[in-house]
């Protein structure tokens, strides 16, 4: 039987010009949080359609609730304050949130839950539960309040356990804990690893880590370690430099890896014969019934235009690759 | 004791003042001109110096308001060398463009003299140019072309120096060469960096300083880059804990930075804290000699704190003068 292989997105996309104008009114408090909500939904429907017509396999929901993946938790627990924006690179800035206090839920759990069962119940594919891992949340946070960061991490842990554990009892099949900041410490690793632990124990889902970045050379194969069921790399941006790195351990029987073969953060649109190049070089590492093909990282910093234009490359290059290698 | 800070600085304001990312998005819904879009990064270049003034900073940059990251200018001055994609840069969560080298390099100039050229024009604070050291620029960067290590290094540091030749009459007070892979990174040949960094100091008309941060191994560097041809070394004390005890114990031939003020961390610092940590080092080394300033660009804090750690600055500057010292009052 062929094998198949797969696409899939990593998270966010670009927010349709309907809804950043939505999102300006309800800071001007012009339109209500219902109002906004319902912008929301209308642009998650629109992120669906898009994923279902170019024929992804495993959907993302677009995260267009969410400003930023880490001020998104913070904004919504207890324990953070929102500092003024920090620049993350070009002119991309982020509210960098400060840890004031202990950090805990502010209501029930199963924030995410919402605008997962809301996207879900748009598809019959599935589409991924979506969670920024606790690492994450503390490298990318001020820390004004715990002694050190261990302490902190692992707090978090049990939170995003507890935000996991909601998304897999509403039904979530694939949940994406991502923790793109693991490899800024090599030293720390066994941190992280220990408190990917805590978030996916006992975990009833096909679990995701997406990774971006960051010095692979020093993280790997320890990396491998990381206890869920995907790793999702980047590999575009670094001219596919990546899979050198992947090739030094025979990959592991038990671990998917999701490669990203377009730059997110590049204007210019890859050809589908060096995506194509891309995917070829990736399956000499990883069967074909184990690799996923996606974008480098979260599609939201390009417009809605290029962001389709990258995922129909990706696409027409799975395509003509799956033909040519006698895949699904 | 003088005080200094190390190089970029937020682009926005705190409160109400010239945003460079409003600008820039303006500017690219066309909403605004070219004209506009450079008058708001002058404005907010000129604010980062006005603060200098306010402070009564000894040296300053120019808050590097211009550069997208420490490679920026120089790779746009360089011919061969391109800004590729984002990495993360060291352990922060902020990204640079890696300079992708594509072919020999060759020195084309203009874009950070003429940058430097407007700043000094707006101030009245001596002001340096922050250039990436050598090391840090192989460290950060991909070679397509060369696969040949040392002949690269060897061209970095020429254009390296040909763009700080270029600068030499802009009026720049000093030249600060950024070597954070050298503080980051554990394994360099401690005397081929010697060679080199002596290699690219020498001769030229300049002060010219080193700043090593964000990494535990900046001790091992004060007493083999002491004499390398830098009048200053810029140390980051917060991340290296070995470098107080270092400076304390005994003077060195160069004049010394201690980055005691954290860069990376909203926590304000106490003024007596400082002192306190400071007094032996201003005994041993001679307090003339002796710089205080943040662990790194302050670009990484949001701008109110940012704002606040030069505050810190400055009253613990005033805080070490009149301290009762050596017997008495000073």
């Amino acid at each position: 039987m062929a094998e198949t292989l797969k696409t899939t997105s990593v998270g966010s996309f670009p927010k349709p010009p309907s809804l950043v104008k939505a999102r300006q009114r309800f800071r001007r408090q012009e339109i209500s949080l219902q109002d906004l909500r319902v912008a929301e939904q209308e642009a998650t429907k629109e992120v669906i359609r898009l994923q279902e017509t170019l024929g992804i396999d495993v959907l993302v929901h677009g995260e267009m609730e969410r400003g930023d993946m880490v001020a998104y938790f913070a904004e919504n627990w207890q324990g953070f304050t929102e500092s003024l924006p920090v620049r993350s690179y070009g002119n991309r800035y982020y509210h960098k949130p400060v840890v004031t206090d202990r950090v805990n839920y502010q209501g029930p759990t199963g924030l995410t839950v919402e605008s997962w069962r809301a996207a879900q119940a748009q598809t019959k594919k599935p589409i991924k539960g979506m969670l920024t891992g606790p690492y994450t949340i503390c490298d990318w946070s001020f820390n004004d309040f715990y002694p050190d960061r261990r302490s902190l991490i692992f707090d978090l842990a049990h939170l995003v356990h507890q935000e996991a554990m909601a998304l897999a009892a509403a039904g979530a099949e694939y949940i994406q804990i991502d923790e793109p900041a693991i490899s800024t410490r090599p030293q720390e690793l066994d941190l992280a690893i220990e408190a990917m632990e805590i978030v996916t124990r006992n975990l009833p889902a096909h679990t995701i880590s997406h990774i971006c970045y960051g010095d692979f050379d020093a993280i790997y194969p320890a990396l491998l370690d990381l206890p869920v069921k995907q790793l999702d790399l980047e590999a575009a941006n670094g001219q596919f430099q990546l899979l050198e790195i992947l090739r030094r351990v025979p990959w592991p029987k038990d671990k998917e890896l999701a490669i990203g073969v377009v730059d997110v953060h590049s204007h210019r649109l890859e050809s589908v014969d060096e995506v194509k190049a891309g995917i070829l070089r990736a399956l000499e590492i990883v069967p074909a019934d184990h690799l996923y093909i996606d974008p480098d990282c979260g599609l939201k910093t390009r417009t809605w235009e290029e962001a389709v234009q990258k995922l129909t490359v990706i696409q027409h290059a799975v395509d003509q690759v799956r033909k040519e290698e006698g895949l699904k | 004791m003088r005080i200094t800070t190390l190089g970029s600085y937020p682009k926005i304001p705190a409160d109400n003042g010239p945003s460079v990312r409003t600008a820039i998005q303006r500017f690219e819904r066309r909403s605004i001109g070219l004209t506009q879009l450079e008058q708001t990064i002058r404005d907010r270049t000129h604010h980062v110096i006005q603060l200098a003034e306010t402070h009564r900073l000894d040296v300053t940059s120019d808050g590097m308001i211009r550069w997208n990251d420490m490679f920026d200018g120089v790779v746009r001055d360089v011919d061969n060398v391109q800004s590729a994609g984002l990495l993360r840069f060291l352990d922060n969560n902020f990204y640079y463009r890696h300079p992708l080298v594509r072919g020999r390099l060759s020195f084309q100039g203009g874009v950070v003299r003429w940058w430097l050229t407007q700043a000094v024009a707006l101030s009245t604070v001596p002001l340096k140019a922050v250039l990436p050291g050598p090391f840090t620029f192989l460290q950060l960067s991909q070679d397509d072309s060369y696969h040949n290590r040392q002949a690269l290094l060897d061209d970095v540091v020429e254009v390296l120096r040909l763009e700080a030749n270029s600068l030499l009459d802009t009026g720049i007070q000093e030249i600060q060469w950024d070597e954070p892979a050298l503080a980051y990174y554990p394994e360099w040949n401690i005397r081929e960096v010697k060679e080199t960094l002596t290699t690219l100091t020498k001769n030229l008309s300049v002060t010219q300083s080193l700043a090593l941060y964000w990494g535990s191994g900046i001790h091992r560097w004060i007493e083999p880059l002491a004499t390398s041809g830098f009048s200053r070394l810029y140390l980051d004390a917060v991340s290296d804990t070995e470098v107080v005890p270092r400076l304390r114990a005994e003077p060195l031939p160069v004049e010394v930075g201690l980055g005691l003020i954290d860069a990376r961390q909203v926590k304000k610092e106490s003024v007596s804290e400082l002192v306190k940590q400071l007094e032996p080092i201003l005994r041993v080394q001679g307090e003339s000699r002796v710089w205080l300033h943040p662990n790194g660009g302050l670009e990484l804090l949001p701008p109110d704190h940012a704002e606040g750690k030069v505050h810190v600055l400055s009253q613990v500057r005033d805080a070490v003068v009149t301290a009762p010292r050596n017997g008495g009052l000073r």
